[in-house]
């Protein structure tokens, strides 16, 4: 294709600003307030995507129960990032619950490294996306791990996150083996940069670097992790 | 920058995106393979029974998509390429017959006749009947000649010329066709509504699955080609739409993504009908999706996963007609209003 980002300086706003639907992580909007709250600002950002980041297990309660409350919700597509921390091992009961989050919810986003058993997660369904992770994690990362993980989750989809990537792969090439691998699974970005593991604003030098791979995939949604510089 | 898109005719481009992207559409693949089949059987039933030579015997529907499944109906009608007449050869009843289907009836869509002069024609206004508008977008979009192969090809080229009209505009999509398949679309998505209210929800989930899928893809697979006449002289337009929909609707929108150089999402788009197919044609799903209503949509993880692969599908068309420089300023001229 040739699109608005191959004549134009690959700066974040022209990157972004590009782009449709760019939508808010709740990551970073935690200082709004409770999920009402974060709603909000999260709409500000867009009121067509968004993703409901509950990170914890005590978000992940908080979330669920005001979920179930079926709060009208603009969203075109919505996500929840499914909790990573404090998890008490139950994971069976864990995907009980994912699994009935209301229909509302398009994607459910989940780490493959605190998966214990992929098998269990099949009940979550075609909902079910898995996050490629960054290079502190022990598994994830590569072409290879997520094949593993799909292998037994036929219906699962993709989260491309391009920071994680350029952390494990600073060249982007894991990036284009992951979307010739997993093309057709891809439902979603996260897009941001890393700044010392942390989440941070698309950074100029990242729009650049990553031009390339956010070119493979203008049909999907991005969600950002960090504010819009 | 603004490179030109590639020339890509629309026959064979499915198998092409396939080969460009290293990957397999199981499900499409075979649906073609069942479809050939299930038409030569047709053709063998059909071959012995004495036919006008200006008559064809006409399939649609999932049969012109090349994507019949084990459910798909016979939706077949006799195609005249000449003005009305009486005493047309075959007799319906002896294609019913044939085709070991009951008798038809004279008022319906299909198993009926239907004449170039009226497809043609009758275009607008109340003279345009729904079954004649039907029958037109059916002809051009997805339909396959079971016999009488010249009859069908001349009849589409009679009323693709019709929308062409006497003076085409060189590098201008023709208008009067652009606003047919565009009125077909949102008469589709009006009568489903109508159904619903009409039929008190029954068979929702069904019709809901279509019309996100097979029904919106038909629309891409009309307009994509229609819009592409931007880069056409005048001259070439016709034997060039003639060419395009005479392939199955996904080779034209494969054929699209190629142009374009968006293999990345084409597989996405035809991956997820891929996916769509599978579903559909599998009976229990089906059973589901035909008992399911509106409010229980939500708890249905079959009407969840085609509603998610729909939204890709719907994706996948967007970018490629808003995202790629090159085709977003025809959009924009041509496509809204």
């Amino acid at each position: 294709m040739v699109t608005a980002l191959d004549d134009r300086p690959a700066t974040p706003a022209n990157v972004l600003g590009a782009h449709h639907p760019v939508g808010a992580s709740t990551g970073f909007l935690r200082d709004a307030g409770d999920w009402p709250a974060q709603v909000r600002a999260a709409i500000a950002v867009s009121p067509f995507a968004a993703e409901l980041a509950a990170l914890s297990a005590g978000e992940f309660d908080t979330l669920e129960a005001w979920l179930h409350t079926l709060p009208p919700l603009p969203f075109r597509y919505l996500s929840v990032h499914a909790p990573t921390k404090d998890l008490d091992g139950d994971e069976a009961a864990l995907v009980v619950r994912l699994a009935a989050l209301p229909a509302v919810v398009r994607a459910i986003v989940v780490h493959p490294d605190v998966m214990e058993d992929p098998r269990a997660y099949t009940r979550v369904g075609s909902r079910l996306v898995v996050e490629n992770m960054d290079d502190r994690k022990a598994f994830g990362q590569t072409a290879d791990d997520l094949t593993s993980v799909f292998a037994v989750l036929p219906e699962a989809g993709l989260c491309l996150d391009v920071a994680h990537v350029s952390a494990v792969d600073p060249s982007m090439d894991l990036a284009h083996e992951l979307l010739d691998r997993f093309g057709p699974r891809l439902r979603q970005l996260h897009v941001s940069s890393l700044v010392e593991g942390e989440h941070a604003p698309l950074t100029e030098h990242d729009a650049e670097r990553f031009r390339e791979v956010l070119r493979r995939c203008v049909d999907v949604p991005w969600i950002l992790e960090a504010p819009a510089a | 920058m603004s490179t030109e898109p590639r020339p890509e005719p629309a026959a064979g481009a499915l198998l092409r995106l396939c080969d460009r992207a290293d990957t397999d559409l199981p499900a499409l693949r075979h649906a073609r393979a069942l479809t050939a089949a299930r038409l030569d059987e047709r053709r063998a039933a059909l071959c012995t029974l004495p036919h006008d030579r200006d008559t064809a015997v006409v399939l649609c529907g999932s049969w012109g998509r090349g994507e019949i499944t084990h459910a798909s109906d016979d939706d077949w009608w006799i195609l005249v390429d000449g003005p009305a007449r009486a005493g047309v050869r075959p007799l319906p009843q002896a294609v019913a017959a044939a085709l070991d289907e009951v008798p038809p009836g004279t008022e319906g869509l299909f198993g009926t006749v239907a004449f170039r002069e009226d497809l043609r024609g009758l275009i607008g206004l109340a003279q345009d009947t729904n079954a004649n508008f039907t029958r037109r977008m059916l002809l051009v979009l997805e339909s396959v000649a079971v016999t009488g192969q010249p009859a069908w090809s001349a009849t589409r080229r009679a009323v693709l010329a019709g929308y062409l009209g006497a003076t085409p505009r060189d590098y201008r999509p023709p208008r009067f066709f652009l606003n047919d398949i565009v009125r077909y679309w949102r008469t589709i998505t009006v009568d489903f509504e109508g159904k619903d209210r009409t039929r008190s929800g029954d068979g929702w989930g069904l019709r809901a699955a279509k019309l996100r899928t097979s029904r919106k893809l038909l629309f891409a697979s009309g307009l994509l080609p229609i819009l592409e006449c931007h880069r056409l002289p005048a001259d070439a337009m016709l034997d060039t739409l003639v060419a395009d929909f005479a392939a199955p609707a996904t080779d034209r929108i494969a054929a699209a993504f190629l142009r374009y150089d968006a293999v990345d999402l084409g597989v996405r788009v035809l991956a997820a009908y891929d996916r769509v197919l599978t579903l559909l044609g599998d009976p229990e799903v089906r059973a589901q999706l035909v008992a399911l209503t509106d409010a229980d949509a939500g708890s249905s993880a079959a009407f969840r996963e085609i509603r998610m692969l729909a939204d890709q599908l719907q994706a996948g068309l967007l970018s490629l007609l808003f995202d790629d420089r090159r085709l977003a300023p025809v959009v924009r001229e041509y496509a809204i209003f």
